[in-house]
């Protein structure tokens, strides 16, 4: 009984109510919906903000670095002028007492009386006492001169040898000078040089020294190189930095290629590999300037002196360094608009040329790298590359093998779906060919999908045999039938046709496009493999370059280069 | 000490021994990366020309190889040797497989190479390498004069 009270009870208010109820949700829905959008909208906003709070906060912070770097650069120049000033007037001094010395315009008297007040001012800077010395030995005072000699080499054991040296050879004293070089360079440990080395390397290769120097020092570097490269350590590191430097050294792209590099999937890495080889030319053109500048000696040997005994003079003492590296590191920041980190990265590339000691293979390195940096000249960076050359050699064999082995074996091409790779693009008429079938086959694919209208047409048929019986009946119901079947079946065929046209159309056009940009393709196939493969050459061409230059062939063009600056 | 009787033994064929020594003398004594006697390199570039059916042929060869490398332990050999093919298409490289059976084989383009010889196809079919030598960890690429680069 009871479900018969509810199958009649009257639902409709309810229904009412429900329906009110869902049209209201619905309201809320929609509202909702209103309220997530804003909401998005809002995040957008927020995230935009913090964004650009970011990057202000980033900008300010760069700013505010920017500016105390550049305030610290001043406050530590300031300090190092302060600390170690009269290092520079000392060498200022220096130069002249030198100048004096030379031309003897200068009385003993005012030299004593100059290069005492020196020895006064500027205590533990080595340079005094040996410009007491100096000055000493002018005037013939023999117990003074060791006095004073004695205190400069307690000092500085290297650096008054060197100054020494280079005095005696500036005075022609060439014996002397010859001793000299002979004690500096028992003081040396190959695995462990001073910055002065640099200095010393530099003064004889360019020659103002007697040549038995240069043997000299062609056999010590000879026992070193010897020493050094008994372990694979050494040479390897210089190996590996080598290399990167070649890497480093390669072209920007010039964007040759505009089609490979749409339609080649391995377009990155042909791409890597034409930068590599190409990287030959560069590197080519880097060494040649090093031995074309190396041979330009046109300066005059006084020139030279000056230039080797002001930069022994002048160069920072290893007291200033710190300092000099705080600047450094300041004028980095400032470079670097701010950029802390870039600095700090900078900085520690270049650490290695400011490393204090220096083992003599990373000391030729860094000269053949970075000659300025290292406070070596252009002449020291071509010696340094002709005694590195072994290395160099085994690092750019390494390089050229690496980039070989790196050089895609085909060009992959991918054109509006049509995957075909190409050795060298001789086989056009092969690629042509495969890219038509591949074509053709999507032809087929396609129109095989397109299916025959065959229900209609059986409609069309059955209302056609209807019609023919319809004529037993009416001629009229038969004509009727007939027409209504035929116009199906030739409408539906029509209609099947049409569509089977355009994809035929639309598959020709874009085979003809297709086959275009594979034709491009093709020929920009055989342009890189031609580009890639004269690029490659360019590494035998290189190699032979740096296997011919050697220390021997290149300390005999300097002697060569010393006689002339010897008759100016 | 028994090597320097059977290096006594074998004098007449170092003749190009000091050859192998690096010019330059500032190289160490790294002796996987000295310079390759012209002795090993005719011999191992000869292998397309001659067969070597002949166990005179495969002794000489055997022979040449364990000097070249003296007294390498046999871990350090080389496994093989890839280089460039000049039997003409389609064959792209051959390979001297010195740990295998099949001492020589030729490789037509596309024709998969053993795995440790792979990594030397691409370098071995550059024609500024003479040949390839195959090792389990490295490839050593060795140019027409005899010096040698590792990989």
């Amino acid at each position: 009984m009871s479900q018969q009270v509810i199958s009649y009870a009257d639902l409709s208010i309810i229904n009412n109510a429900l329906r009110s109820i869902s049209s209201d949700m619905s309201g809320v829905h929609s509202e909702l919906g209103d309220l997530n959008n804003k909401q998005d909208l809002l995040e957008d906003e927020l995230e935009k903000l913090a964004d650009a709070f970011a990057t202000f906060v980033e900008e300010d912070k760069k700013h505010k670095a920017l500016q105390l770097a550049e305030t610290r650069v001043g406050n530590l120049r300031q300090e190092l002028q302060i600390k170690f000033g009269y290092y520079a007037e000392v060498r200022r001094m220096a130069t002249g007492i030198l100048q004096g010395v030379d031309t003897g315009v200068v009385s003993d008297d005012t030299l004593r009386f100059t290069t005492e007040e020196v020895m006064i001012k500027a205590p533990g800077y080595w340079l005094a006492p040996a410009l007491v010395s100096l000055a000493s030995w002018v005037r013939n005072d023999k117990s003074n001169t060791e006095k004073a000699l004695n205190e400069s080499l307690k000092r500085d054991d290297y650096k008054t040898t060197l100054f020494f040296m280079l005095v005696m050879r500036r005075l022609a004293r060439n014996d002397a000078s010859m001793k000299w070089l002979e004690r500096y360079f028992m003081h040396q440990n190959p695995h462990n040089l001073d910055r002065e080395f640099i200095v010393i390397l530099e003064a004889v290769t360019t020659g103002v020294f007697p040549p038995a120097s240069r043997q000299l020092m062609m056999s010590n570097v000879k026992n070193w190189l010897d020493q050094l490269t008994q372990g694979d350590n050494f040479i390897n590191e210089q190996k590996s930095q080598w290399v990167k430097f070649f890497e480093a050294k390669g072209p920007l792209p010039d964007g040759k290629y505009p089609l490979l590099e749409k339609f080649a999937s391995n377009w990155n890495a042909l791409e890597v590999s034409m930068k590599e080889s190409k990287t030959h030319r560069v590197l080519q053109t880097h060494f040649q300037n090093i031995f074309a500048s190396s041979s330009d000696f046109s300066k005059a040997v006084k020139v030279q002196l000056d230039e080797i005994l002001s930069m022994l003079v002048t160069n920072f003492d290893d007291e200033e360094l710190p300092l000099q590296q705080q600047v450094r590191m300041n004028q980095l920041i400032i470079q670097m608009d701010g950029d802390k980190n870039a600095a700090q990265a900078m900085m520690d590339a270049e650490k290695h040329i400011f490393d204090e000691k220096v083992d003599f293979l990373q000391m030729l390195t860094n000269a053949a790298f970075n000659p300025e940096l290292s406070g070596a000249t252009k002449v020291t960076q071509a010696l340094a590359v002709s005694i590195s050359q072994p290395w160099i050699v085994e690092a750019h064999d390494t390089f050229t093998a690496n980039s070989r082995n790196k050089i895609p074996a085909t060009v992959d091409l991918d054109i509006d779906g049509f995957k075909s790779p190409t050795k060298d693009g001789s086989d056009e008429n092969e690629q042509i060919q495969k890219h038509d079938n591949h074509w053709s086959n999507i032809l087929q694919n396609e129109l095989s999908k397109l299916s025959f209208p065959i229900g209609i047409v059986i409609i069309g048929a059955l209302i056609c045999l209807g019609g023919l019986y319809g004529f037993t009946i009416n001629a009229i119901v038969g004509i009727l039938g007939l027409g209504i079947g035929g116009v199906l079946i030739w409408n539906s065929i029509n209609n099947h046709n049409k569509a089977k046209k355009t994809i035929a159309n639309n598959i020709e056009e874009r085979k003809t496009k297709s086959r275009e940009v594979l034709r491009g393709c093709i020929a920009e196939t055989v342009d890189y493999r031609k580009e890639s493969a004269t690029e490659d050459a360019n590494a035998e061409g290189l190699r032979q370059l740096i296997t011919s230059i050697t220390a021997e062939d290149f300390s005999s063009i300097s002697v060569g280069s010393k006689t002339i600056l010897q008759t100016n | 000490m028994p090597r320097i009787i059977l290096q006594d033994e074998n004098l007449n064929f170092e003749n190009n021994k000091n050859e192998s020594l690096s010019t330059n003398g500032f190289i160490s004594d790294r002796d996987i990366l000295k310079k390759r006697s012209k002795r090993y390199l005719d011999i191992i570039s000869k292998l397309d020309a001659t067969t070597l059916t002949d166990t005179k042929g495969m002794q000489e060869l055997m022979n040449a190889i364990k000097e070249e490398f003296g007294t390498a332990e046999l871990s350090s050999l080389p496994i093989g040797i890839v280089a460039k093919c000049f039997l003409g298409h389609p064959h792209e490289v051959h390979t001297l497989d010195l740990v295998g059976h099949q001492i020589i084989r030729h490789y037509k383009i596309g024709e998969p190479l053993p795995d440790d010889f792979e990594k030397g196809r691409t370098l071995a079919k550059h024609n500024a390498y003479a040949f390839v030598e195959v090792y389990r960890d490295k490839i050593i690429l060795i140019r027409e004069d005899g010096t040698s680069t590792k990989l």
